[in-house]
């Protein structure tokens, strides 16, 4: 073998044993768990395509898929958009950028278990977040008991960890390159016509990413969500707040049927593939790559 | 291994150049100096300013909460006087919570060593060598970052319990798999290397240097800002990393500070039938965040450029 | 020996031990144990032990017992402390054991019992040697084969079955076979804030479940609220949780007596959901009411001092009677009077549950986990932990409102020579009351698929409450779903 492919091979061995053992295996592993019976106690027992077919008749499922849903598709959006807001902000304060930058980005740092945490105290009936709004004339709703607004609740406290979006958004902003924005100016151009024509098209390399990203996060959120609404066995907003991997969880580990959690993680492998390819497919004809960006 | 990356976003790969040529937006302010532009200026930062609080704020309730009583810590002030200190020694009476900051430690420490010096040695690897098969490989490497962790959670924990490390005291199933690299890091710091030019090797092969010693007494060196990245963001992301100690480990006294807390919260919060000493738990919460923050502050230009040299662009 | 998993920091001083007769015969009453600061170890029982001592069943009792339970701390009251769980009634009586066979090493984990983490360990190959759970859920892991039959232990150990009470034992046996020795056993009698109820010109008879037309009109009278917001809870029927209650008194159970078949459809459940719900909804709105319950005034401290009864924002609930010593030691002064849960005839009826102990199917040590298990729930050992409790609060000159053990001669022991009226103070009419109660209990039958179902009806209920489900269509479901768990987990 050429002296490069061999040395290649050995600076790749780590992650080449990596994969297969805890990559390619476990996921033909969970491939083949998904058609048996398992409890973890006794073996497994294969059962063909019933897991499967449990899952399209259990009501939860759909549920579980909405609520998860539900959640991303009110976090993503938002979280761009305001992200952006920031930014542009930020872009036009100069050199104070930096203590706000770090500001924002402070939440970030905070462990998930003690977000979850923060919140359910912000988010009580009688929580900072209603006192808020209460002092603007509205009248807050019960953000932790109220199914119809647990998932805004949610979406509320996650985003509050915006901040590496801000981030990266910002300094995609930055490298848009100022002669573009003096010549629309001479030209005439307002504010948002800049933005719309000049900033978006060359961020929107960055705000793909972003998409791509925080919709595959948003699909697998858990632990903020566990710590506020599951750790008791039962409790008010429990079938609205119920996410996708936190019912895995249950199926997994509570009631023991791990064949059923299996199925249930390769469905959710499916939907994140289909809905990443279907934002790559739309970043060809969407994101505008820069000459010398490549 | 993978970034656990809080809801705001884990910035994931993207192709891209690591030593992205900072643009000449060096005066960010796209408008020449036109009349009414202080105007503008004192508004955009007092509109940065409040978006900053609301920010900000939840931490100062945070601390504010965990210095009151059992009775007042739902209560909406913001000063609480008296002020609670003891909730934080009582903290450590209730729950062996020193423990669980030496466990945490020990992890993270180790998952980041490890994920640093591994994902380094792939991503050279993947960078300097020409090989068949090199692009598809690659391409197998960020696929790997899509697959949710649902998928492999069950069998990964056979995996351990077969090795018998499911609620060991040497954490293996928390850091161990980061001894084989990790996409995100692999990709990040392919980048890097890739960045760096080739002459620089081609001198170092013709006198004679063996790959290892390139990669070490040449790639490395020059790496070094990347590599300090890499460490920091998996410090961060095992420090916080929830569901894996969730899984592997059973014992209180091996428990991790964030499952610590999640035991805190499921015991104390009378909201999830806990007993009601929720003050407490806003003290550890506190207690928990704060070495985050200090690393942060520390850390602050590698956290900062980390993230903006990866999603700069799409 | 005993070792405990916990605290990193200072390890706690050896406790006082309690010297006992032997455990089989009902020996002579145990001596009193030490006050509430921990004094200095007392003398272990002297002279050599043997390499073993033999349990009554001849076995050898020796080597590592591994406990999923709390031990408690020092001093009592610890916290977290479930009533009994981490306490001076826990770890008097692991003391006795602990005296009793000194080449036992005992091992805490210092954890509540967690379905996840009990998987794991028996996954993992090394589960804890003896288990405490709930009886509520035991069901699942039988069906699993997580758990041992006990009928080997029982006969082999000599544990007497019939000192516990019947509804306890049924709850723990499954297909005739016995899977756990019972621990406490808590029932649920109606605590009725006497000040509120004055306030609304009523008496404390009133508060008659029997008669639900009139208790509508009570919950009315008693509840205030402002607007949707409820500022004071009149009669909480406490859902989801207590809906097998509600059911039994409107005559029907949630399962079947051999737990095989939900019987969530009946039309009498969904009759029983339905009234309990209207008076959360009298309230407001059910998630405006489990808000105020959980973050308003009262029920933010509601183990403390200002609690609801204190704070005067509840009228009347049934709640499981260990709720009487958290309010003896909190809110002693306040007036609180008792009433039984009747159903619909007017006969008293009380649902009970409670914790008990098991021993994984392939835990190491069984023979010392049967012993264990015998020596914690045998009369001798309550009341010596009873004894202790009552020092406790006749020191401090609280009341003493008693334990509640699923051992019947403890409980005759125990609440007939500990709990007086002097010693209970105000609260001894509602412990009589709970004694009596105590008889007309019953029990949810062990399920197959126990956790699924339990998550199933509660999830029904909450539905119910919280999105204005109708009733019958959400039991309906429930009842589809939980047939299906339980069918898939046999």
């Amino acid at each position: 073998m050429p002296e490069q492919t061999r040395w290649a091979f050995i600076f790749l061995l780590p992650w080449i044993i990596g994969f297969v053992i805890f990559t390619a295996g476990p996921m033909l592993a969970s491939l083949y768990l998904s058609f048996t019976d398992y409890n973890v106690i006794r073996a497994p027992e294969l059962v063909g395509f019933d897991n499967y077919e449990q899952l399209m008749r259990d009501r939860r499922i759909p549920m579980s898929l909405g609520n998860t849903f539900f959640y991303a598709l009110l976090h993503v959006p938002l979280l761009i958009i305001i992200s952006l807001a920031l930014a542009s902000l930020l872009l036009r304060v100069g050199r104070a950028a930096g203590v706000f930058r770090t500001a924002f980005y402070l939440p970030n740092v905070t462990p998930a278990v003690a977000i979850g945490t923060l919140f359910l105290l912000l988010l009580a009936g009688g929580g900072l977040l209603n006192r808020m709004l209460d002092a603007v004339g509205i009248n807050g709703p019960n953000w932790l008991t109220d199914p119809t607004w647990v998932k805004p609740g949610i979406v509320i406290m996650s985003l509050w960890t915006l901040g590496s979006t801000v981030i990266i958004l910002f300094a995609a902003m930055r490298n848009v390159p100022i002669e573009l924005y003096e010549a629309a100016t001479i030209d005439g151009a307002g504010n948002w016509k800049q933005f719309r024509h000049i900033t978006l098209p060359f961020i929107s390399g960055a705000i793909f990413f972003t998409l791509i990203v925080n919709t595959i996060a948003a699909l697998q959120i858990f632990s903020e969500v566990f710590t506020m609404f599951f750790t008791s066995r039962s409790g008010p907003a429990q079938d609205s707040a119920l996410f996708y991997t936190i019912y895995l969880f249950q199926k997994a580990f509570q009631d023991l049927d791990l064949g059923y959690a299996s199925a249930m993680a390769w469905v959710l492998f499916v939907i994140i593939l289909v809905i990443t390819a279907f934002q790559v497919w739309g970043s060809r004809r969407f994101v505008y790559y820069a000459g010398d960006d490549k | 291994m993978t970034v656990s990356g809080g809801v705001g976003g884990a910035p994931p790969p993207a192709s891209l150049s690591a030593a992205a040529p900072a643009r000449a937006a060096a005066a960010p302010t796209t408008k020449a100096r036109t009349p009414g532009w202080l105007v503008k200026r004192i508004l955009y930062v007092a509109a940065l300013f409040g978006a900053t609080l609301i920010f900000v704020f939840p931490f100062v309730w945070l601390v504010s909460a965990s210095l009151k009583t059992r009775q007042t810590v739902f209560n909406n002030e913001l000063f609480p006087f008296p002020l609670h200190f003891e909730n934080y020694v009582r903290i450590f009476e209730v729950v062996p919570l020193s423990n669980w900051f030496i466990n945490s430690t020990i992890i993270s420490i180790l998952a980041a060593t490890t994920v640093t010096i591994s994902s380094a040695l792939v991503a050279f690897g993947f960078a300097y060598f020409r090989f068949p098969g090199r692009n598809i490989l690659f391409w197998l490497v960020l696929a790997s970052m899509m697959l949710p962790g649902a998928v492999m959670m069950i069998p990964n924990f056979l995996i351990w319990n077969a090795l018998g490390q499911v609620n060991s005291p040497t954490f293996a199933p928390l850091w161990a798999g980061n001894l084989f690299g990790s996409a995100f890091y692999i990709f990040l710091l392919r980048q890097f290397f890739l960045g760096l030019p080739r002459e620089l090797f081609e001198a170092a092969r013709v006198d004679g240097a063996s790959y290892p010693r390139m990669f070490w007494s040449i790639a490395l060196p020059l790496t070094r800002a990347a590599l300090i990245v890499v460490f920091i963001f998996e410090l961060r992301a095992a420090w916080t990393d929830l569901l894996r100690p969730l899984i592997f480990l059973r014992d209180l006294t091996l428990f991790t500070l964030p499952q610590g807390l999640q035991y805190l919260v499921k015991t104390y919060n009378p909201q999830v039938g806990g007993q009601g000493e929720f003050h407490l738990v806003m003290a550890a919460s506190v207690l928990i965040t704060l070495p985050m923050i200090l690393v942060f502050f520390l850390a602050q230009r590698y956290f900062i450029e980390g993230i903006a040299t990866t999603g700069s662009k799409g | 020996m005993i070792t405990r998993r916990s605290s990193g920091l200072a390890l706690v001083a050896v406790l006082a031990l309690v010297v006992t007769a032997c455990s089989t015969s009902e020996g002579t009453p145990a001596a009193s144990a030490p006050g509430p600061d921990g004094s200095a170890p007392a003398a272990s029982p002297g002279g050599s032990a043997p390499a073993g001592s033999p349990g009554a069943g001849g076995a050898d009792i020796s080597g590592d017992l591994q406990v999923l339970a709390r031990y408690g701390c020092e001093p009592a009251p610890c916290e977290p402390s479930g009533e009994g769980a981490a306490d001076e009634i826990a770890f008097t009586r692991y003391n006795l054991f602990a005296e009793q066979y000194p080449d036992v090493t005992l091992d805490f984990t210092e954890s509540d019992f967690d379905a996840q983490g009990f998987l794991t360990s028996v996954a993992a190959g090394n589960p804890p040697d003896v288990v405490r759970m709930d009886r509520a859920i035991i069901g699942t892991y039988v069906a699993e084969g997580a758990l041992e039959p006990l009928d080997q232990c029982i006969s082999g150990m000599g544990i007497d079955m019939s000192q516990f009470r019947q509804p306890a034992v049924d709850a723990v046996t499954v297909g005739g076979s016995v899977y756990g020795i019972p621990e406490f056993y808590d029932s649920r009698i109606i605590l009725v804030n006497d000040s509120v109820v004055e306030d609304a010109g009523l008496t404390s008879a009133d508060i008659d479940t029997s008669d639900w037309d009139r208790l509508t009109e009570v919950n009315q009278q008693l509840l205030q609220s402002e607007g949707d917001t409820p500022t004071r809870i009149g009669f909480d029927p406490k859902l989801p949780e207590f809906l097998p209650l509600w059911a039994k008194a409107n005559g029907v159970d949630i399962v079947s007596a051999d737990g095989l078949t939900s019987q969530l459809d009946d039309p009498a459940v969904a009759e029983a959901l339905t009234f309990a719900n209207s008076l959360i909804a009298a309230h407001g709105s059910g998630p405006a009411f489990n808000d105020f319950k959980t973050n308003g005034p009262g029920g933010v401290d509601f183990f403390g001092p200002e609690n609801q009864f204190a704070a005067d924002t509840l009228g009347a609930m049934p709640m499981e009677q260990w709720y009487l010593n958290v309010l003896a030691n909190n809110t002693p002064d306040e007036s609180i009077s008792f009433q039984p849960f009747k159903d619909r005839q007017g006969n008293n009826i009380s649902f009970s549950g409670g914790s008990t102990w098991a021993i994984p199917a392939s835990a190491d040590n069984k023979d010392a986990a049967c012993e264990f298990m015998r020596v914690v729930t045998l009369a001798d050992t309550w009341y010596a932990a009873a004894k202790v409790r009552a020092d406790l609060r006749a020191a401090d000159g609280e009341a003493f409102t008693g334990v509640y053990t699923g051992n019947t001669l403890a409980d005759e022991r125990i609440f007939g020579e500990l709990v007086t009226e002097e010693s209970a103070r105000a609260y001894f009419p509602g412990v009589q009351l709970v004694q009596e109660t105590a008889d007309v209990a019953f029990s949810l039958p062990p399920v197959p698929a126990a956790e699924e179902f339990q998550r199933i009806w509660q999830g029904a209920v909450n539905a119910v409450v919280n999105e204005g489900a109708d009733p019958a269509q959400a039991l309906a479901q429930a009842d589809q779903e939980a047939q299906d768990a339980i069918d898939s987990a046999q």
